[in-house]
């Protein structure tokens, strides 16, 4: 491949207590574990460890069962409602966000210290899985210009890899994490697929609602910022169990094989599949060779180099090894290795490495980016099948890319089965209100009967271009129960995004109207994400696609990490994750992460001579 | 050893898939019976079985399939229904014992290691009258073998593969010859009854799934209250830990309820009609997936789901007999009444 200007780090010594050690047991964790764990030096098997901050959630059916439970009992059924966090381990919670004031900067209510202007709203689990285990399964390529974004739109950063390099890579990542898809839906905007190509099972079908929307949108043509374009409601891949296509077997629950075969439109992918046809980490575990070695309850708290010097390889981690409900762990233990990776997310990763010495890459922790989401709602004339499937199985995404980058936000938008769920707390909502209207018995029925089915709304994702302020750090004033630094965060949603969302809002509204629904989106500004932009208001929430804290580049100074994901500084240490991404562009950062992946484990099977 | 006509060979796999078929409705009221999160093993195990017997049918019908015949699960062609009235014996057997639809309950874990029972060494196949479905199958299996290549003249789009049959301990694949016929049969017996010498059943080597007992094993095992582990024979019965069984935790439905249990016009009356007809209509799915529509396999998943919802509401209304017991799904046939 000849992508690497190191020397091969071979087995150092026989001194290291690992070939690799890798932090983290969610989605990137459980691939490289299932790619090295099958490698081997002669007929020993690659020695791996993996640390996982948080605990197994879902070794055996009845364990994953109690997190079901918890959902089931949880009042609130935000996306970590089902994952119990550890008081070592803590995970962040969409419900510990609230809105910022200059006065009440910075807000450390919950795991993050939030330093505004806006507060940063999207979660993520700690636990074995990681934030996949609540993910909706949306598996969607990225287009090809959005790998060459500074080159034409003259800003954010070009990406160190193409489409076409990553082909066989994204290719890799739907077959693991078994995307429902046709190809032919997915061919747009300069996105192609390898002749004969097909994902490993059909898609998963247009929901009624999905079809009703279609039936009026498609075709329509719109004119935004002076372009015309033809929309089109494409079938979302999704990594969810359907009608398999040949050689491929669909991955049943872990733990019990026969359920979860096929998606069974329990609707509630978020926060939790209690049947397991969506892919979760879980699954990837399940086939990872028992050689590997995977530590729970273990959190890295620093990362030792051998040495100040800048470019100082990485010589042993520390962690602490924890039990609930237990005091404290009093001193961290330490674990060597040839090769460490630090696979936990675009926040827990750069956390690490500042809470480390020397001071690491000064893009470490910059440039965090989320896809803001802003929601439009309303009421359709008629029943449209509210409430039923996964939360969202189509989209319109040709609008993801055009000239207009140059000068706002692009945007994809969700064509959304769940009627007005969270946004207005529907349906137990609109019981009360039938209720305090006076209606009772089979009038109270017939009310909620004819109104529930027929709420409908778009979900809107931005991208958001990389900005330096934007940024995870440190205080030593804030830190948890084990004294390890708590993530520091500064955000703001920068115009760009603001001019995408007034785009959004418009096409929003034009769409109700040829649709014949009565709009009742309406924004507050008692909201924590709440901005405006030429007088426009808008709410916005995080979508938990979290990237960019330590991206890739063609060299040193624009970036942390080269296209493998190594890092420029330390030549044993990889960082691997959507933090590496330059930009975050339309789609859901998940496949792209996971297509990255695998292309690092081959780079990190180079290094040690083994392929 | 008779020798059977093609017209004899389809007429036994009908009763194949009659047989396979007759198995569901108790298992299911032994299942959906057990109180949610109660008796975890047991549901485990059933559900297990009944997944596979699904399995089964399915296999049976693209063995008919296979030979052109063509499966039915309603009356027609002036045949009468295929699917028994409970309690019932099972289709052309010794009619050595009936099957009911019962709660999970000792009673019911007998009658299921009955209907699992191997056939034990050196019992003779038989086309009927057979004393357990291990030799039914025997006689089936020579059969084939006498009547192939020249009997698989079946229409191959009217089999059914995985690509519309999943979740039953393996995959439906389409048959067409002598090997794949005595693969289907192969996993119809040894799911159910285990090879001769070894209690476990073959889908480590077919599916390359985890090792797992047969059913008459694992019935066995909750019935005696204690698990085989490995080295156990059918000589030594299970020898592992004790298994915690909860007889109380069960919804106490009377066995094999009827729809005119009910008198006319009362709810549960309108309740067991209504699920009555989310049966047959299940039914009707079933042979329009059999008969070349297999996309209906995947419409009748919902039926499926109805039909559990429906049967457990009923399993859990008391009858106001004093007899302590409740109300239950009666797997009747009714010709729905359209749509």
């Amino acid at each position: 491949m000849g992508q690497s200007a190191h020397r091969p780090v071979g087995r150092l010594s026989e001194v290291a207590d690992y070939d690799i050690v890798i932090v983290g047991a969610g989605p990137v964790g459980a691939i490289l574990a299932r790619v090295l764990g099958s490698a081997a030096v002669g007929s020993e098997p690659l020695r791996i460890l993996v640390l996982e901050a948080g605990p197994a959630v879902g070794r055996t059916w009845s364990d994953y069962q109690a997190n079901v439970d918890h959902y089931l009992g949880s009042s609130i059924k935000v996306p970590n409602a089902p994952w119990v966090s550890s008081a070592y381990a803590p995970s962040p919670d969409v419900l510990d966000v609230r809105p910022l004031t200059p006065d009440s900067i910075p807000d450390d209510n919950g795991y993050f210290v939030q330093y505004g202007p806006l507060p940063f709203e999207s979660d993520y689990v700690r636990a074995q899985g990681g934030t996949m285990l609540h993910w909706l399964a949306t598996s969607l390529r990225m287009v090809p210009n959005d790998f060459e974004i500074r080159s034409r739109y003259g800003h954010g950063l070009d990406w160190p890899v193409s489409y076409d390099e990553l082909q066989p890579y994204y290719e890799r990542a739907e077959w693991e994490l078994g995307v429902s898809a046709n190809v032919e839906d997915q061919e747009y905007l300069g996105i192609t697929f390898r002749d004969g190509y097909h994902f490993p099972m059909s898609r998963i079908p247009l929901s009624y609602l999905d079809e009703h929307v279609a039936g009026t949108v498609d075709g329509l043509t719109v004119t935004l910022d002076g372009e015309a374009t033809e929309l089109l409601v494409s079938s979302t891949p999704q990594a969810r169990n359907s009608t398999p296509n040949p050689g491929y077997r669909p991955i049943g629950a872990h733990g019990a094989e026969h359920m979860g075969l096929r998606c069974e439109g329990n609707s509630s992918c978020i926060p939790i599949c209690p049947v397991q046809a969506k892919y979760s980490p879980l699954k990837t575990w399940g086939l990872v060779s028992r050689h590997v070695e995977v530590r729970t309850q273990c959190v890295v708290s620093k990362v030792i180099y051998a040495g100040s010097a800048p470019d100082a390889p990485v010589a042993a981690l520390e962690y602490y090894s924890y039990t609930d409900g237990l005091p404290p762990p009093a001193t961290p233990e330490r674990v060597t290795a040839d090769i460490y990776v630090l696979a936990g997310n675009a926040i827990e990763n750069p956390k690490l490495l500042l809470a480390s010495e020397p001071t690491p890459n000064d893009n470490i922790g910059r440039h965090l980016m989320d896809h803001p989401y802003v929601l439009s709602w309303a009421l359709m004339p008629e029943n449209i099948g509210a409430y039923r499937g996964p939360s969202s199985t189509s989209g319109i995404e040709v609008l993801r890319d055009g000239a207009f980058r140059k000068d706002r936000a692009a945007f994809r938008m969700e064509v959304v089965n769940w009627g007005w769920d969270f946004i207005t707390n529907s349906p137990f909502s609109d019981l009360e209100s039938a209720v305090d209207k006076g209606l009772y018995g089979a009038e109270l029925r017939a009310e909620i009967a004819d109104r529930v089915p027929r709420q409908f709304r778009f979900g809107f994702l931005y991208e958001q271009l990389p900005d330096p302020g934007n940024r995870v750090f440190l205080n030593n004033g804030y830190v948890d129960a084990l004294g390890i630094p708590r993530p520091c965060i500064a955000y703001d949603v920068d115009d760009y995004v603001r001019k995408g969302m007034v785009a959004s809002q418009g096409l929003s509204e034009s769409l109700f109207a040829a649709l014949g629904a009565t709009e009742y989106t309406r924004y507050s500004d008692s909201k924590p994400g709440y901005v405006t932009y030429d007088g426009w208001p808008f709410n916005f929430v995080g979508a938990g696609h979290l990237a960019g804290t330590h991206c890739m580049g063609t060299k040193r100074s624009n970036s942390a990490v080269d296209s493998f994901q190594r890092s420029w500084e330390h030549e044993n240490l990889y960082l691997i994750g959507c933090g590496s991404m330059p930009t975050v562009s339309t789609s859901n950062p998940s496949l792209t992460m996971a297509a990255l992946a695998f292309r690092s484990a081959e780079a990190i099977l180079d290094d040690l001579g083994v392929r | 050893m008779t020798s059977w006509s093609p017209e004899d060979l389809r007429g036994h796999l009908q009763t194949a898939v009659e047989i396979e078929w007759t198995t569901i409705p108790p298992y299911l009221c032994a299942l959906w019976s057990i109180t949610e999160g109660r008796n975890e093993l047991a549901a485990t195990c059933i559900r297990d079985v009944v997944l596979e017997e699904m399995l089964h049918v399915t296999l049976a019908c693209n063995l008919l399939n296979a030979v052109g015949g063509s499966p039915r699960f309603t009356p027609r062609d002036g045949q009468p229904s295929p699917v028994p009235s409970y309690p019932t014996f099972l289709p052309h057997s010794d009619d050595a014992f009936r099957v009911g639809l019962r709660p999970f309950s000792a009673k019911a874990l007998k009658t299921f290691r009955k209907i699992e029972h191997p056939a034990g060494g050196g019992a003779p196949p038989e086309g009927d009258r057979y004393a357990t479905i291990a030799q039914f199958y025997e006689a089936v299996a020579e059969a084939l073998a006498d009547l192939a290549p020249d009997i698989f003249t079946g229409d191959r789009s009217l089999q059914v593969d995985s690509s519309y049959y999943y979740g039953g301990g393996g995959e439906a694949f389409a048959i067409h010859d002598l090997t794949t016929a005595n693969e289907a049969l192969d996993v119809i017996i040894f799911q159910g009854e285990g090879i001769d010498l070894s209690i476990w059943d073959p889908d480590r080597d077919v599916f390359g799934e985890q090792e797992e007992l047969a059913h008459y094993f694992r019935f066995d095992e909750l019935y005696r209250e204690r698990r085989y582990v490995e080295g156990d024979t059918p000589a030594t019965g299970p020898t592992g830990g004790p298994i915690l069984i909860d007889y109380d935790s069960v919804l106490p439905m009377r066995p094999s309820p009827k729809a005119d249990d009910h008198p006319a016009g009362s709810g549960l009356r309108a309740l067991t009609d209504e699920c009555n007809e989310t049966y047959s209509t299940l039914l009707v799915q079933l042979e329009e997936a059999f008969t070349g529509r297999p996309a209906r396999l995947i419409e009748s998943v919902q039926t499926m789901t109805r039909l559990r919802y429906e049967s457990i509401a009923l399993m859990n209304v008391p009858l106001d007999d004093g007899s302590g017991k409740n109300a239950g799904p009666a797997f009747q046939w009714r010709a729905p009444s359209g749509g």
